[in-house]
C-alpha cells in the first residue's frame, strides 16, 4: 500500500473511532498506537511513554493552563456582567445599540478569557433575555451571542494560536499580534450586520431609556483593570521582555487576586470552582495535546505526512485554489474536532504546502483561526450552540442556528477579505515587530 | 464491590485536588521566576524544567478526575441519534476502547519508568533530576484511569449511569 492509500485508510479508520464517541484524546491515541503496532511492530510501543511525555515537555506549553486559570478567574467574577452593562449603558441611544454593546462585550470578554463556551455563557447570560425583553427577535440575539463567543480563539491571548505558534515554530507574539486587527474587523462586520438587521426590521428603538453620565462612569473602574492586564500581557510578549508562559502566569496571578479583591471573591468553594474548571479544561486540552502529538508522529514515521505534501504540490493548481481546497477541508474537520486537535494534526502537514505556495505562515494562522470559529457555530459539535440552548431553553436549536448563519458569512467574508488583503493580518507584527 | 467503586471515585477527585494544586504551585514558581530574572536581574535554574514537569504531572494524574466529571471531549454525533439499545452498544464500545488505550499505557508507561529508574537517567537541563520522579506520573496516572474506566463500565452496565451520561431518549 502506498503512503498516500495509507492515509486515506488513516483517515477512514480515525473517523470511524471518533464517532464511537470516546474522547477525542484517547481515539487519537488509540489510532496512532493501533498504526504503530501494525506497521512499525509491537516492539515501538516501548516508545510510545516517552513520545507522550516529551510531546507535552515544552515550556510554552505550560502557557496554556495558566491563561485557562485566567479566563477561569474572570468568567466566575461579575466581570462580565459589568462589561456589558458598561456598554450598554453607553450605547443605548444607537438603534440597535444593545446588539452592538453585547458584541462588544462579548469581544472584550473573549479578550480576557480566551475560551469560547465562556465567553457566551457570560455574555448571553444576561444579553440574550435583556436583547429579547427590549424586542429583539430571538434569532439575531442567539446568533449574535454565538458568533461573538468564538472571537475568544482569535483576539489575544488566544490558545488556539500558542498551539498553532507550538506546532509550526513560529513566533507567538506575532501570533497575537496578527489576531488583533482581523479580530476587530470581525467584531465590525458582526455589528454591521446587526445593525443593517435591526434597521430593516425596525428593531431597537429603546429611546424611554436614559441613562446619566454617573451611570455610564459607574462600571469602568472595575472593569478597566482586567482590561490592562491583557494589555499588559500582550506588551510583554511582543516586547521580547517575557516568554508566553511567564507573561500567562502573571497575568493569571494578577486577575485572580483582582477577582478575590474587586469582585469579593473570598469564598474558598467559589475559588475551588476557578481550580475546579481551569483543572479540567487545561488538563482535556493538555491530554488532546500529547495524543494529537503521537498520532503526528506516527503520520510522519508512515511517511503519510511527507506523501501527502508532496501529492498536493505534485496538484499543480493555483495558490488560492489549493488555499480553498484546504479551508474547506479545514472547516469540515472543524465541524468534528476540537481547534487543538485539528491544528496539531494538520501543521506538520499543512505548512510545508503553505510556505511552497508563497503563503506567510503567521497570515495562514490567522485564516485557520477564523475558519476554526466557525467550526464553534456549526453543528454537530458546535459547543456555543449548545451553551446558547443551555442558557435559552425556549429558543429552539434550529432558531439559533438560522440567526447564527449570517454571522458565520460574516466570517467568511473575513476569509476571503484576509485573503484579498493580507495586510490586515500582517500589517500590525511588521510594524511592530518588524518585517521578518 | 459498591465500596471498591466509591474507592476510586474518591482516589479520582483526590488526584483531581493535586492536579489543581500542582497547577496553582505552577503559576507561583512562574511568578517567582519572573521577579527573580526581571526585578531581581537574576538567573533562573530549577523554575522553567519544575513548573513544566507538574503541569505534566498534573495532566497524567488529574485526567483519571476529568473522565469522572465527563471533561473529556468526544463526537457525541452518533451517540446523540441512535436508539437507546444502540447507543448503550456504543457507550460499552467507547469504554473499552479507552480502557484499552490506558492499559497499553499503564503497561509501557510501567517499563518507561523502570528503565529510568534501574539506569538512574538524570534530566538534561541545567537542573538535574532523577528523571523517574517525573516518569511516575505516567503509570500512575494511567492505572487510575484504568480503574476508573472499569467503574465507569461497571456502572454503565449495571445501568447505574445512563450511557454518555445521556438521561433522556434520542430527541
Amino acid at each position: 500500500m502506498s503512503p498516500l492509500q495509507l492515509g486515506a485508510v488513516v483517515a477512514v479508520v480515525t473517523t470511524v473511532i471518533l464517532m464511537s464517541g470516546m474522547p477525542v484524546a484517547f481515539a487519537l491515541g488509540l489510532v496512532a498506537i493501533g498504526f504503530i503496532v501494525i506497521y512499525d511492530g509491537p516492539q515501538m510501543l516501548s516508545l510510545v511513554p516517552e513520545m507522550l511525555f516529551s510531546g507535552l515537555e515544552d515550556f510554552t506549553l505550560v502557557s496554556i493552563p495558566m491563561f485557562v486559570l485566567m479566563g477561569a478567574a474572570v468568567a466566575s467574577s461579575r466581570a462580565g456582567s459589568d462589561l456589558y452593562e458598561a456598554l450598554e449603558r453607553w450605547l443605548f441611544r444607537l438603534p440597535g445599540g444593545l446588539v452592538v454593546a453585547n458584541l462588544g462585550a462579548c469581544a472584550l470578554f473573549a479578550a480576557l478569557t480566551g475560551s469560547s463556551p465562556a465567553t457566551c455563557a457570560a455574555i448571553g447570560k444576561m444579553g440574550i433575555p435583556e436583547m429579547r425583553k427590549r424586542g429583539y427577535s430571538a434569532d439575531l440575539a442567539t446568533g449574535a451571542i454565538a458568533a461573538g463567543g468564538t472571537l475568544g480563539i482569535l483576539i489575544p491571548p488566544s490558545i488556539t494560536l500558542i498551539l498553532y505558534g507550538v506546532a509550526t515554530e513560529t513566533s507567538i507574539g506575532r501570533l497575537f499580534l496578527a489576531g488583533a486587527l482581523p479580530g476587530l474587523m470581525l467584531v465590525g462586520l458582526f455589528m454591521l450586520w446587526s445593525l443593517w438587521l435591526c434597521w430593516r426590521r425596525g428593531m431597537g428603538h429603546h429611546t424611554q431609556l436614559a441613562y446619566t453620565w454617573r451611570q455610564r462612569f459607574e462600571a469602568l473602574p472595575r472593569v478597566v483593570p482586567f482590561l490592562l492586564i491583557i494589555a499588559g500581557v500582550v506588551y510583554a510578549l511582543y516586547g521580547g521582555i517575557a516568554t508566553p508562559s511567564e507573561a500567562a502566569g502573571v497575568g493569571a496571578a494578577l486577575c485572580l487576586v483582582l477577582a478575590v479583591v474587586i469582585y469579593r471573591m473570598w469564598d474558598v468553594r467559589q475559588l475551588w470552582h476557578v481550580l475546579r474548571d481551569t483543572t479540567r479544561e487545561s488538563i482535556m486540552i493538555l491530554m488532546i495535546i500529547a495524543t494529537s502529538i503521537l498520532f503526528g508522529y506516527m503520520l510522519s514515521s508512515l511517511y503519510i505526512t511527507q506523501s501527502v505534501a508532496e501529492w498536493i504540490a505534485a496538484l499543480d493548481v493555483s495558490r488560492w485554489v489549493l488555499m480553498l481546497w484546504i479551508n474547506i477541508f479545514l472547516l469540515i474537520a472543524g465541524c468534528f474536532l476540537p481547534p487543538a486537535a485539528i491544528i496539531l494534526m494538520t501543521a506538520p502537514i499543512l505548512l510545508p504546502i503553505i510556505v511552497q505556495a508563497g503563503f506567510d505562515p503567521i497570515w495562514f494562522g490567522i485564516v485557520l483561526t477564523v475558519n476554526m470559529e466557525l467550526g464553534l457555530i456549526t453543528p454537530p459539535v458546535g459547543l456555543n450552540l449548545y451553551v446558547i440552548n443551555g442558557i435559552a431553553p425556549d429558543v429552539r436549536l434550529p432558531t439559533i442556528l438560522w440567526g447564527s448563519l449570517p454571522f458565520m458569512l460574516c466570517m467568511v467574508v473575513a476569509i476571503v477579505l484576509l485573503c484579498v488583503f493580507p495586510g490586515i493580518a500582517t500589517w500590525l507584527p511588521d510594524a511592530v515587530m518588524g518585517v521578518q | 464491590m459498591a465500596a471498591l467503586a466509591r474507592l476510586i471515585r474518591f482516589l479520582s477527585r483526590a488526584f483531581g485536588v493535586m492536579a489543581a494544586a500542582m497547577i496553582v504551585i505552577a503559576v507561583a514558581i512562574v511568578c517567582h521566576m519572573v521577579f527573580v530574572r526581571y526585578v531581581l536581574g537574576g538567573s533562573t535554574v530549577w523554575q522553567t524544567p519544575l513548573v513544566t514537569y507538574l503541569l505534566i504531572a498534573a495532566t497524567f494524574l488529574g485526567s483519571p478526575y476529568v473522565l469522572l466529571v465527563r471533561g473529556h471531549v468526544n463526537v457525541d454525533l452518533l451517540p446523540i441519534y441512535v436508539r437507546p439499545r444502540a447507543r448503550m452498544a456504543l457507550a460499552v464500545i467507547a469504554n473499552l476502547m479507552s480502557l484499552a488505550f490506558c492499559l497499553v499505557l499503564l503497561w509501557y508507561g510501567i517499563g518507561f519508568w523502570h528503565e529510568a529508574w534501574a539506569g538512574a537517567w538524570m534530566s538534561s537541563s541545567i537542573w538535574r533530576i532523577p528523571l523517574w520522579i517525573p516518569y511516575l506520573s505516567m503509570p500512575v496516572g494511567f492505572g487510575l484511569m484504568v480503574l476508573q474506566y472499569l467503574v465507569d463500565i461497571h456502572d454503565l452496565v449495571s445501568g447505574r449511569e445512563p450511557p454518555f451520561g445521556m438521561r433522556e431518549s434520542a430527541p
